[in-house]
């Protein structure tokens, strides 16, 4: 049996490729003294910007606040005055609602006041859905709704 | 609903009177010159407001402001309405908060206006955030009754006997 020539697996001719084994590192632009220096630097910069944008924005809203007590007393006028008819308005609607009912009185139950220790011309705001007991439930959920939304 | 018969309420007739008839971005541009304007009714009514805490005791005064307002925006309406509509739609446009910090431009040729018609300087920018003295002719309510209750029990006598507690302290860990 015949013997194939084996050949001897050998380093490339001129030997292997020389092993880099040198650092190389990256050029450097800064020392650590100057990073730190410009990370100071541009942080009170920026600080300095920071607080210059927070003082025009607390001056931006007191502008607002203000403009809006200015106009408060007026709108409170306003106010007081359609509220006082809108009480009166549910107080007769009441009345004519419950005239058949016997021994009924407007604003108790049977005579029976819900508020008993106040002087009996105090009055009492309603709440929230005597108010608008009278009115159809789209208005009153118009209204009770729009705080969630604005 | 709690308001009563014995509640004594205005009549519709009373209470109406014309109504400033304008819309948010127009008021929010008048509101430092009518501030400043019907400074002396918006003190008085607040004022009156905050110390009666009722809506019926103040309507008078509510209706001077609302006459001194109306008249304030007819007078405007008199000598700056371009420069008051202009600076109006700017608010309005400019953001949706009607922003002041978005028309300086028109702002400033309103303010001019006003002064130059009307006398009325534009207030610092935080004028109606400070608190205000004002010496209102209304006296005012007296301050509430102090509550005295009687029938609180007396205490007992100084030399009551204080014998020790019979079933130790109610704090385990103290026992």
């Amino acid at each position: 049996m015949a013997t194939a020539a084996r050949k001897q697996d050998m380093p490339p001719p001129g030997g292997y490729k020389r092993i880099i084994y040198e650092r190389n590192p990256a050029r450097t632009y800064f020392s650590g003294y100057q990073m730190i220096a410009a990370y100071v630097g541009i942080t009170a910069a920026s600080c300095y910007v920071y607080y210059l944008t927070c003082k025009e924005i607390e001056h931006d809203e007191v502008e607002m606040r203000s403009g809006r007590f200015a106009l408060a007393p007026m709108l409170t006028a306003e106010r007081d005055r359609e509220y006082l008819k809108q009480l009166r308005r549910n107080r007769d609607e009441e009345a004519s609602l419950m005239a058949n009912v016997k021994g009924w009185e407007v604003g108790t139950w049977f005579g029976e006041p819900v508020f008993k220790t106040l002087p009996a011309d105090k009055l009492m705001d309603p709440t929230f859905n005597e108010f608008y007991v009278h009115t159809s439930y789209k208005e009153f959920a118009k209204r009770a709704m729009l705080k969630h939304w604005t | 609903m709690v308001v009563t018969n014995t509640v004594d309420l205005p009549t519709e007739e009373e209470l109406t009177v014309p109504e400033v008839n304008l819309s948010n971005a127009s008021l929010r541009a008048g509101a430092f010159h009518l501030g400043k304007y019907c400074e002396k009714q918006n003190l008085e009514f607040m004022l009156c407001r905050q110390e009666l805490d009722d809506p019926r005791k103040c309507i008078e005064e509510g209706k001077q402001v609302t006459s001194c307002t109306m008249n304030f925006f007819r007078m405007v309406k008199k000598t700056c309405a371009e420069e008051f509509a202009q600076y109006a739609n700017c608010l309005d446009k400019s953001s949706p908060y009607f922003d002041y910090n978005r028309c300086r431009t028109t702002q400033g040729v309103y303010d001019k206006c006003i002064f130059d018609n009307l006398q009325i300087e534009r207030p610092e920018y935080g004028y109606y955030c400070r608190p205000k003295v004002h010496d209102s002719p209304r006296p005012a309510p007296p301050p509430p009754e102090k509550t005295i209750y009687t029938d609180v029990p007396h205490s007992l006598p100084e030399d009551y006997p204080r014998p020790p507690a019979k079933h130790g302290s109610r704090f385990h860990y103290a026992n």
